[in-house]
């Protein structure tokens, strides 16, 4: 697994009134190249037309990074491509491409294109990075306007942030509060203070943080769509979880050692494998008894380990309700619920999986649930690799 | 005569016990009487290990109440065990 995680998320407020936005947001991931490609792209007026205009040339943008094609010729043919407004009769949509690509030195290069977007935003930590940007002049033929397109090649170490926004940030209380707007600086000095107050925010907060004070600033009424995309290259946060006893007794001995080596958050998930997890750390196992539902098991408490659950049930209902995609605020306080706040704030989860059989599972009474844990586990990782693009890894002891 | 030590009670909250009956035992504050209740520290265990004895006649869920261990327990069956143990 990679040792180095990049988080990328956007926010979005529509323009007051409409139902579609005219700011496209699109990111893809390569995992073959560590690659990540995220666009942002503004149309000209807004509503659907400028949702046509900015889905196109987020589409073509979008896929055009990903050829060998020159930068330059892509945006030409994406210029030329785009319909013409009738109203204004000229064909306009703003980008702003970001391609990520992962390094062996725990860096991420990026190339940066931008297109009459407001300039992105770097910052290391808190502090705002400045950079040399190539200008290209495009010279296309019927063009309306001078094109330049802003072109620079960075490289993000760990612990940097990366901010694109479309112009209703930076335009955000224009007139009103503030007589032309928000403003690149003023974008720059609340990102900053947002990182100051909490220097490990994600890359989710920190876009919702600075979309609802740009939406704050037009009083509640966004005068023009307002988008923002943050990228963040940090550590991953890791969890462990172990689920079912050794296959032989000799392996206690050397899952312990691989729980107590693991760095991260660990969650031990069955009866039997807290038990043999609590006798050989020499810590007491308490059950929680304020948090069970009728069909979730208590919950236990034990040192040195985030979350110990019952095994089974716990892992069918999780699996589940990941499947399912409930939220969390909806669930009721048991293990089901905090198994899965453990799972989300996760990037990378490896399971370890004991494959001794239960005898007492194996009565046809008991319902069909609690059935054979490695295809429990198969259905987990399933589903926190496709709906919520976690990376997943695990072994049997 | 010094208090009298409260009963311990151990509630078996393991896969099989959970979902054969387990379950209801847990909501013991519901249908114990208080006055056995007072007399009662309960609390659950991840597993008593009942379960993996295949020679056993009990079937589970498994309640240890002081030494002893009970398979079958149900809620009446546990009114019944706590008023006696509370009473010894």
């Amino acid at each position: 697994m990679n040792d180095l995680f990049i988080d990328v998320d956007y926010a979005q407020i529509y323009k007051d009134g409409q139902k579609i936005g005219g700011d496209v947001f699109l990111l893809s991931r390569n995992p073959e190249n560590n690659q990540i490609v995220c666009t942002l792209s503004d149309g000209l007026g807004s509503g659907v037309k400028a949702n046509v205009l900015a889905s196109l040339t987020a589409r073509m943008a979008h896929k055009l990074s990903f050829s060998p094609m020159d930068l330059t010729h892509s945006a030409r043919i994406i210029m030329n491509t785009l319909p013409v407004c009738k109203e204004r009769k000229i064909s306009y949509a703003t980008f702003t491409i970001a391609d990520l690509r992962m390094l062996a030195s725990d860096q991420v290069a990026m190339n940066l294109v931008e297109y009459d977007n407001p300039s992105a935003l770097v910052f290391q930590g808190s502090t705002s990075v400045q950079w040399n940007v190539e200008h290209i002049d495009l010279q296309r033929d019927g063009a309306f306007k001078k094109e330049v397109l802003g072109h620079s090649l960075l490289t993000l170490p760990i612990g940097s942030r990366l901010v694109i926004f479309s112009d209703g940030v930076t335009q955000a209380g224009m007139g009103r509060s503030l007589p032309l707007g928000w403003r690149l600086d003023g974008v720059r000095e609340f990102t900053r203070t947002q990182i100051e107050a909490n220097p490990d925010i994600s890359s989710h907060d920190l876009a919702q943080a600075i979309v609802c004070r740009a939406h704050s600033l037009d009083r509640l009424s966004a005068k023009d769509d307002i988008t923002c995309m943050v990228v963040y290259v940090r550590r991953p946060r890791r969890t462990l979880v172990v689920t079912g006893p050794p296959f032989t007794k000799e392996h206690d001995e050397q899952l312990v050692q691989k729980i107590k080596e693991f760095e991260g958050k660990k969650i031990v998930s069955g009866g039997t494998t807290a038990q043999i997890v609590s006798r050989l750390m020499q810590k007491p196992l308490k059950v929680d008894m304020s948090c069970w539902s009728p069909q979730v098991p208590p919950c236990s408490m034990m040192e040195g380990i985030d979350l110990v659950t019952e095994g089974m049930l716990t892992l069918s209902k999780v699996a589940t309700a990941l499947e399912q995609k409930k939220p969390v605020r909806s669930m009721t306080n048991d293990a089901v619920k905090k198994f899965i706040q453990v799972m989300q704030d996760s990037d990378q989860v490896h399971f370890i999986v004991g494959t001794k059989i239960n005898e007492a599972h194996q009565d046809p009474s008991i319902p069909v649930e609690i059935g054979i844990r490695r295809n429990l586990i198969g259905r987990l990782r399933k589903a926190l690799e496709d709906v919520y693009l976690k990376e997943t890894s695990q072994e049997y002891i | 005569m010094g208090k009298k030590d409260k009963v311990r009670v151990q509630i078996c909250v393991g896969t099989a016990c959970f979902v054969q009956g387990g379950a209801d035992l847990l909501l013991y504050n519901e249908f114990l009487d208080p006055a056995v209740l007072g007399g009662c520290e309960i609390e659950g265990v991840s597993c008593i290990g009942g379960c993996k004895d295949a020679q056993s006649k009990e079937r589970p869920p498994y309640v240890r109440i002081g030494e002893n261990v009970y398979g079958s327990v149900n809620q009446e069956k546990l009114c019944k065990l706590l008023a006696e143990a509370t009473r010894a």
